[in-house]
């Protein structure tokens, strides 16, 4: 019985993640994070091929699991499904990580600090306490870098690291 | 009907503008009104064309206060934060918003719930959390959340309701009496623009509706997947509270009953319970700041 769950939870997931991500070989995604690198084979470390810039149309050349072999022009790679988009990704978005890319120059950026008119609302509502709380949320968010996560998902074995 | 009136309020702004803008002369006067017409105006454009990332981190941090404000503050354990972070932002990572800036904590209240408010920030109660014990159920937890924010649906709210704010404003702008009575009512969230308490209780009080909470069940199980968590991570946290017989007081409140919310999920295995995970202790409110 405890043998076969993991099995069990193992073809359940695997349903799961083709009805999630339904590309297919000739179709077309996009790219969603600033930065999208194609590498040379289907693995997580192999080596960077080429990259492709935010909300950019892709071509799907091929499938293999949870991987992509995809090609923009003379530009073509492999990349993790989780990392491509079937709709293509509002212009709003790209800003999303204007923050992000500030924050990533050092492993210890500083935390970005509360909006002015935020610190008066909370002033305004004797919301001192909560305000000094979401600071200390930010900060400690800034210690924790992407290569941390990155790290984090090659030992629990997640993502691209499935 | 109220697909209209964005339209017609749109309408209104343009024509008060156009209004204005027919005036020869500068004084203080004209210049402070058609300053107020103006930013009036914006957030008409803006209930209509959409919020920027700039307005959706305030807004996301000014409701944040309110919600840590209410739910006894943040626990501020290093190892809890960490988790946390690092599982949210795994699941983050494959989202469609992967380049906002995320930040997850757990509030210090022994209530079952969870929020997130625009721009990144997730909350789970401390309750929650101890509920949720493996990273499965917890990345099914995270995962409802992050899908609110991504689906924007807060932001949606903002909208609806800013739409309506620059239409009465203008109306307003005539009015010295009807002026006074808005400014005390409204003194306090219109300082930001929106109105900061009516998303709160949104949020915290009511909740968003039960469709928008079903969709954002199965994105965040999707994600989940994506990412490698177990498809059956939110209905173990769900079957688990049932089990314990659910409070609608304590036991997400703001979230449609747990036997809906199970039977529009897919019947996925649960996944196994976590063998040991450092649980999130009360923490005095003096600790906590």
């Amino acid at each position: 019985m405890k043998t076969t769950l993991p099995r069990v939870l193992l073809l359940a997931g695997l349903c799961a993640v083709s009805a999630f991500a339904a590309f297919e070989a000739g179709s077309f995604a996009y790219t969603k994070r600033l930065e999208t690198k194609l590498l040379a084979e289907p693995k997580p470390l192999a080596e960077v091929s080429g990259k492709v810039a935010f909300a950019h149309k892709v071509k799907v050349e091929q499938v293999q699991g949870a991987w992509l072999r995809v090609s923009e022009g003379p530009v073509s790679g492999w990349v993790f499904g989780g990392n491509l988009t079937d709709a293509k990704p509002d212009e709003t978005s790209k800003l999303d990580g204007v923050a992000l890319m500030a924050s990533n120059t050092t492993a210890t950026a500083a935390a970005r600090p509360l909006d002015d008119e935020v610190v008066k609302y909370a002033e305004q509502r004797n919301l001192g306490d909560a305000r000094a709380d979401l600071e200390w949320m930010q900060k400690t968010g800034t210690e924790i870098t992407t290569e941390d996560v990155d790290q984090f998902l090659q030992e629990k074995k997640k993502g691209e690291f499935q | 009907m109220n697909a209209r009136l964005p339209l017609l309020s749109l309408a209104a702004a343009l024509a008060a503008t156009a209004a204005f803008a027919q005036f020869g002369g500068l004084d203080l006067g004209k210049l402070t009104k058609a300053v107020d017409t103006a930013k009036a105006s914006g957030k008409l454009l803006k209930g209509a064309v959409g919020i920027g990332p700039v307005e959706e981190r305030k807004i996301g941090e000014a409701t944040a206060v309110e919600i840590i404000g209410r739910y006894g503050g943040l626990v501020r354990d290093d190892d809890i934060m960490r988790r946390v972070n690092l599982l949210g932002r795994s699941l983050a990572r494959y989202s469609s918003r992967p380049n906002l800036e995320w930040n997850f904590a757990v509030l210090n209240s022994d209530t079952v719930n969870a929020f997130s408010t625009p721009g990144g920030l997730v909350f789970i109660t401390r309750g929650l959390y101890a509920q949720a014990g493996s990273d499965d159920a917890l990345a099914g937890a995270l995962g409802h959340e992050i899908a609110h924010i991504t689906n924007r649906d807060a932001l949606k709210i903002v909208q609806r309701g800013d739409t309506t704010a620059g239409a009465r404003d203008l109306l307003l702008q005539n009015s010295a009496q009807a002026r006074a009575v808005d400014s005390t009512v409204s003194q306090v969230g219109s300082l930001l623009g929106f109105d900061v308490l009516g998303l709160v209780k949104k949020i915290v009080d009511s909740g968003f509706d039960a469709p928008t909470e079903f969709t954002a069940d199965k994105d965040g199980r999707g994600l989940a997947i994506q990412t490698g968590y177990a498809p059956g991570g939110l209905r173990a946290v769900l079957t688990g509270l049932q089990a314990k017989g659910e409070n609608r007081k304590t036991v997400f409140a703001t979230h449609p009953p747990l036997a809906d919310r199970l039977k529009r999920l897919p019947n996925d295995p649960l996944p196994p319970a976590a063998p040991v995970v450092a649980e999130a202790k009360e923490q005095p409110a003096a600790e906590t700041k």
